[in-house]
């Protein structure tokens, strides 16, 4: 598995772009089950089995945070529009731009010729440029349009620590590599996985996927934030690395079905797998589409927890991220006979 | 010029941990002439002179790169540092770094506030205690890492466009390229004795610098150091132009003469240059150096880059090789 979300956080995608992730897990699934790409970008995944009693969808998706070049200025400076990026953590960033994946830089003037309020407080994304190196904007043009797509460029770290992966891209693709192996594994009933495009923007794929699967039961399967950094008070900690997989029972796009959140706890507990909950509102992923589309859905939401969501440098525990495959293989055994 | 660069920058050398690089650091100047150290760390390299007799003149640039310093391990494991200079505190947030403790480098990532912990206002942390997570239980963290320990700031040494170059040491290491090109220009000059001194703590306001002077009492100085290349968010009066080439300092503590040299030997060889004008004091070694013992003629010439103080400082390559140019072409031709 680490060497599938080496693969997985490799590749780059912003929302609207992620043929090669997709590009990634229809190598990964090739042979394992049926596979289709809907209009949208969406990778349908059909795996054959004994029928479940109702019809089961996982749901991960594809996309990563990240920026669109809007406007090459005179200066050959590139200005650009953050998808999902809290913009503290943009400032001297490098990124890759384009179809070249052209090394870039997120620069503003120097900290020397800073006022003493603005040291105080993160610049504003449109404060901000890329610069590629570039003079002029002729030769910006050259290799960059506006409508680009930029993303971090930090180095895929699987090796942080004793037992941490650091990438700017483990949201979500740690989601993918789970529906991946779950896809692979031997569970003997029939279930759809879809692998979404456009989460951290408008969550229109798991809108346009919903609606398609028709599921009766949907698990997202995604990251979730962990506030435990020195500094934070206890009632703001959230959830917190290696305590295990995150099963949501609300979030500030769903209220997920308590009957799936109580067979999900049972489970672990069961199997001696640890398992914790997301101790507040907080968030929200593609729940909140999919309980709405068709006919609706009971959703239960399965997150691997990650300190730094949306920034260059995104932490996970592999141990979480082990637990909660096991987890998710349980499970689908579990709601095939609900 | 490049590889020289890249070799420098590749030295996670931050102010005050100088003297652990000395082995690099006479490698790298043996082959120019007699390698020695200051009690502080600075490097000296005398080139050999034909005659003790010709002006002695020093080549400076600094050392060190600003970064930061472990001062404790919390509870939870989180080692937590202090900046060491002026770091761009814009830039810390999730920001990949690296800990040169004893035991080796050991990766980590600075803590990020995540949203629902931060009122949205953008308030940034203080760079005088910043969290690092290096994935480790304060146990196993405390058996590698100790108090003083310095961090350096992840980013690779890569190419962009036009040029440029972009790697978080570029302050000095862009100085002391250019000073150690013009020292390899300088080989057998007729014109003058050479000493190359590559001096410690420039971003703490230590005394690198003027130790440097004091040891080495140079008729004449030309001192390497970057400066703040154009973005179109700053004041145009504070900036210069990125590949404009060299920038000759003017200001009260410059030697006026060594100035026009520098200017008369861009304009015979068709090196571009500007002039960068500074009403006080110039913020680099040369302002101690100017004086320092009896005082020193100092020049400084100035490399422009941009994003000062973070992981990505970008400057052109063009400009450092022509800094190295023009200070080893003022010199040999005689124009002191």
């Amino acid at each position: 598995m680490k060497k599938l979300i080496q693969a997985l956080c490799e590749a780059r995608g912003i929302s609207g772009c992620e043929s090669a992730v997709r590009g990634v897990i229809e190598r990964e699934l090739a042979g394992f089950c049926r596979l289709r790409t809907d209009p949208l970008g969406n990778l349908i995944a059909e795996k054959d089995g004994q029928p479940a009693r109702k019809r089961i969808v996982f749901f991960a998706h594809m996309d990563e945070v990240g920026m669109l070049v809007t406007r090459i200025t005179e200066e050959g400076l590139l200005r650009f529009s953050p998808i999902g990026i809290d913009p503290a953590v943009l400032t001297g960033r490098r990124v890759r731009v384009g179809k070249e994946d052209l090394p870039g830089v997120i620069g503003a003037k120097a900290v020397h010729h800073l006022e003493e309020e603005e040291k105080k407080r993160a610049p504003k994304a449109e404060a901000l440029f890329i610069d590629i190196g570039a003079e002029t904007r002729e030769q910006a043009q050259a290799h960059v349009s506006p409508g680009d797509p930029v993303t971090f460029d930090d180095p895929y770290c699987g090796m942080l620590g004793d037992g941490y992966v650091a990438s700017r891209a483990l949201d979500n693709r740690l989601g993918c590599a789970q529906l991946v192996t779950l896809l692979k594994s031997d569970c003997p009933f029939a279930f759809t996985g879809v692998f979404t495009c456009g989460e951290e923007s408008s969550l229109f794929g798991a809108a346009a996927a919903a609606n398609t699967t028709a599921p009766e039961i949907a698990v997202v399967l995604e990251t979730t934030t962990a506030g435990d950094i020195d500094g934070a008070p206890a009632d703001q900690i959230v959830c917190a690395l290696g305590k295990g997989p995150v099963v949501s029972f609300a979030d500030r796009g769903t209220l997920f079905d308590r009957e799936l959140f109580a067979i999900a706890f049972e489970t672990a507990r069961e199997n001696g797998l640890p398992v914790q909950t997301k101790e507040g509102i907080f968030g929200g992923n593609e729940g909140r589409v999919v309980n709405r589309a068709g006919s609706g859905a009971q959703v239960c939401a399965v997150s691997v927890p990650c300190r730094y969501l949306h920034s260059a440098s995104v932490v996970a525990k592999w141990s979480d991220i082990e637990a909660s495959a096991r987890l998710i293989r349980l499970l689908a055994e579990r709601f095939a006979a609900l | 010029m490049k590889d020289l660069l890249q070799a420098l920058c590749a030295l996670p050398i931050v102010s005050g941990d100088e003297p652990a690089f000395r082995a690099e650091m006479t490698a790298l100047l043996a082959p120019l002439g007699e390698v020695s150290f200051l009690p502080s760390g600075t490097a000296l390299c005398r080139l050999p002179a034909e005659s003790d007799r010709l002006p002695v003149v020093l080549l400076e640039a600094h050392l060190d790169r600003v970064g930061l310093m472990v001062t404790r391990v919390s509870e939870k494991g989180f080692v937590h540092a202090a900046a060491v200079g002026g770091v761009d505190p814009r830039t810390l947030a999730a920001a990949r770094v690296t800990i040169h403790s004893k035991a080796g480098a050991v990766p980590g990532v600075v803590c990020a506030v995540p949203p629902h912990l931060s009122n949205g206002d953008g308030a940034l942390q203080k760079t005088s205690d910043v969290a690092i997570d290096i994935g480790m239980t304060a146990e196993r963290a405390k058996e590698l890492v100790v108090c003083g320990d310095r961090v350096t700031l992840d980013g690779a040494f890569a190419a962009l466009l036009g040029g440029r170059i972009v790697s978080p040491a570029l302050d000095d290491r862009a100085g002391c390229a250019a000073v150690i090109g013009a020292a390899r220009m300088l080989e057998n000059c007729k014109t003058a004795q050479i000493v190359v001194a590559l001096s410690v703590q420039e971003e703490t306001g230590g005394g690198g610098a003027v130790t440097a002077a004091n040891a080495v009492a140079p008729d004449f100085c030309f001192a390497s150091d970057v400066t703040f290349g154009e973005t179109p968010d700053s004041d145009p009066n504070d900036v210069l132009k990125m590949g404009g080439g060299p920038a000759i300092g003017v200001s009260p503590c410059l030697d006026r003469r060594l100035g026009d040299a520098l200017a008369a030997a861009a304009e015979a060889n068709g090196i571009p240059y500007q002039w960068e004008i500074m009403a006080g004091r110039t913020g680099t070694d040369a302002d101690p150096i100017s004086c320092a013992g009896r005082g020193v003629r100092t020049a400084l010439v100035s490399i422009p880059e941009r994003y000062m103080h973070t992981a990505s400082e970008v400057a052109c390559l063009a400009d450092i090789e022509n800094t190295a140019r023009l200070i080893a072409l003022t010199i040999g031709g005689g124009l002191l």
